[in-house]
């Protein structure tokens, strides 16, 4: 089933792309699969594109937030791109600790944000 | 880069370089009397005054005189100084006397607990007036043909002429329903009822009857119909037949949207996003934010945000005459919300009273800039848009 | 899931995870017909989710049901939706509605995040009788 899920290779970097309503299985679904994917690449970077998603819940949110720390684990750098602006601003009052993920406002900022050096 | 390069050492002087390049507001500087201060490009392309000609005199010049003789302008600058803030729209004279429709916001300028004089923001809407009346009045003609239908019936009922806006509505032809009776278009418990004899019946004697009630459609499907029936009589006042028009009330809603998306349009316009450079955008947070208001600065602004791609965003504050915890820990949920999205934030016009709510909500600043001025404000962003990512964002993990 | 109408209360039955699909594109109509701004929409959905998971997750077998009521007042449209459920119900109510509290391994924001982000928001729940969620959002 991983086959459906849109994991795209862009040199060292991964992209993920996130979109419609989602049941909290296939997001898990998507987790699983990209944190496989990252290791079994050795990418270095991660890039989680959620423009296509409408509404983030707390559940979701989870899961993106866990999704980044593993790779961080896996020795890659995660940047979310396209977080709609009423999402942004719903995920801010639901109280989702987001402050930890790396953030751009599109793929190719993203893109830029992960070529740079770590600086650590 | 000019504007980084330049060193002005009056921050309302740099302010006004800034505001020279807006040409779709004026914002102007009054006095506590109402006498004109400063000036700048927008303010002259609107009034077409010069510094030299309005700088001095007194505001009211901008009004109709019998405005100005009513003592209009004192009651504005009152209304500002009193509540904070006056908004409204109206008339406005230019030099050659023609007049223009305003909206217009004055904000009163604090120094040390007292009024010093008003900060006049005006925009000219005369064009989106006529632009909204014309499409308005487009609009109506439109619905006349097609979407409300008018139709003559005779003493009887009968249908006697037909409309197009007839055909959309209930999908009959003219060949269908002429010589027919009216009840076909009711619900059948209201013919059974005998409910049309009874409409016209009260039209013809009351001398115009309306209603609200289900109509069907050829296809048997119902809608919901405002309907008005009015009696043709003759000279001596022989009843000759009716005059029927209906309205599908489904287009009510339209109209309601039409006057919301309106009052968004004002709301809009007491908080201006201006970008002041590619991928920098300035918000100048003028007068008192209650939670309306705040919320639709947020969504604005984060909505410009995602229009412009905007890397940074310039929240200067030093119009907000008072910033309380609640418009503290809004304003640092907007930034929060903008860094999710992927912009930087930087905060202009802090006051001390302002620092002292923000740290005493005990609020992690995050990734919170600060700076004392809008030109100190405007070259840090311009180093982040200029430099790297990192320095957009100083957390990395 | 079914869906009955009957007056302006439009009611969902809720049984299992595939059911917030349907919780979340319901509730989007209807807060596009009210003309609901794309934040509060978002915000209304967002919370719905919220409740509509916590019926699957705490409810007996996962079922409850979503009711939707649309509201005027003076010129202004909202959306009504209550979340009921006869599940085991919460003893300490004031406790769930704080940050971070939870019974289950999530986050624990469900109830008080959705308390901020809709425009009123109330909770009636009993131990043994079950819990009933009310969110409602207005139009400006
Ligand atoms: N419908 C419900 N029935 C019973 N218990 C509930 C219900 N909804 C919430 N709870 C309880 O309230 C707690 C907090 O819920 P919530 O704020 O949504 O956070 P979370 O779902 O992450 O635990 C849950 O862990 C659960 O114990
Ligand atoms: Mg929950």
């Amino acid at each position: 089933m991983s086959d459906d899920i849109p994991i795209l290779r862009l040199g060292p970097n991964l992209m993920v792309t996130l979109q419609g309503n989602l049941e909290d299985t296939t997001v898990e679904h998507i987790e699983r699969a990209v944190t496989h994917e990252v290791a079994r690449t050795r990418a270095t970077g991660l890039l989680i594109d959620v423009s296509g998603l409408s509404i983030v819940d707390s559940f979701v949110a989870r899961v993106i937030a866990r999704l980044v720390a593993m790779v961080r684990l896996l020795g890659a750098r995660s940047t979310i791109v396209g977080i709609q602006p009423a999402v942004a601003i719903t995920l801010v009052e639901l109280g989702v600790p987001m402050s930890h993920v790396r953030t751009a406002l599109n793929a190719e900022q993203g893109m830029a944000l992960l070529r740079e050096p770590t600086g650590r | 880069m000019g504007y980084a390069g330049a060193v002005v050492s009056d921050e309302l002087s740099y302010y006004q370089q800034m505001i020279d390049n807006i040409t779709e507001y004026e914002v102007i500087r009054l006095d506590d009397n109402g006498i004109v201060q400063s000036w700048h490009a927008g303010a002259e392309r609107l009034t077409q005054y010069t510094a030299e000609e309005i700088i001095g005199r007194p505001v009211s010049v901008f009004y109709p005189p019998e405005e100005a003789a009513s003592g209009r302008v004192e009651q504005d600058l009152r209304i500002a100084r009193d509540t904070g803030r006056c908004e409204s729209e109206g008339w406005r004279v230019r030099k050659d006397g023609s007049q223009f429709w305003a909206s217009t916001l004055l904000t009163p300028i604090h120094v040390h607990g007292t009024v010093v004089g008003y900060v006049k923001v005006s925009r000219d809407l005369t064009e989106r007036r006529e632009q909204q009346l014309a499409a308005l009045g487009a609009e109506q003609m439109l619905e006349a043909i097609t979407d409300y239908e008018v139709i003559r019936l005779d003493r009887d009922g009968y249908v006697r002429s037909w409309s197009p806006g007839a055909s959309r509505l209930k999908q009959y032809t003219e060949e269908e329903v002429l010589g027919h009776h009216v009840s076909m278009f009711y619900a059948e418990e209201d013919v059974r009822d005998g409910l049309a004899e009874r409409e016209l019946a009260t039209a013809a004697r009351e001398g115009r009857f309306e209603t609200e009630g289900w109509r069907v459609r050829k296809d048997g499907s119902r809608f919901w119909a405002n309907v008005t029936l009015s009696p043709i009589r003759d000279s001596t006042g022989e009843l000759l037949g009716y005059v029927k028009v209906a309205r599908d009330l489904s287009e009510r809603r339209e109209q309601e949207q039409l006057v919301q998306r309106q009052r968004d349009e004002i709301l809009e316009l007491s908080t201006p996003v201006i970008q002041v450079w590619d991928k920098i955008l300035v918000l100048p947070v003028i007068g008192t934010l209650d939670s309306l208001r705040a919320a639709r600065l947020t969504d604005g602004l984060l909505e410009r945000i995602a229009r412009d791609q905007a890397e940074v965003v310039i929240l200067d504050i030093s119009g907000v005459p008072a910033i309380d915890t609640d418009v503290a820990q809004h304003l640092l949920k907007t930034v929060e919300a903008a860094r999710l999205m992927g912009t930087a934030s930087v905060l202009s016009g802090v006051r001390p009273e302002t620092a002292q709510a923000i740290v005493h909500l005990g609020i992690e600043l995050g990734t919170l800039r600060s700076r004392n001025s809008l030109r100190d404000a405007l070259q840090l962003a311009l180093q982040i848009v200029g430099g790297t990512a990192a320095e957009r964002e100083p957390v990395d993990v | 899931m079914t869906v009955l109408a009957e007056d302006a209360v439009l009611t969902m039955t809720i049984n299992g995870e595939a059911d917030l699909l349907h919780v979340r594109s319901m509730l989007r109509a209807e807060a596009q017909r009210a003309g609901l701004t794309l934040t509060a929409e978002t915000k209304l959905v967002t919370a719905g989710s919220e409740l509509a998971r916590n019926i699957v997750r705490y409810s007996t077998h996962g079922q409850g049901v979503a009711s939707v009521e649309r509201l005027h007042r003076n010129g202004r449209h909202g959306v009504r939706v209550e979340f009921r459920d006869d599940g085991p119900g919460i003893a300490d109510v004031e406790q769930v509605m704080r940050d971070g509290y939870t019974t289950g391994d999530s986050l624990g924001l469900g109830l008080p995040g959705s308390r901020r982000l809709v425009d009123e928001f109330s909770i009636d729940s009993a131990v043994g009788r079950g819990t009933t969620v009310v969110i409602a959002q207005w139009s400006r």
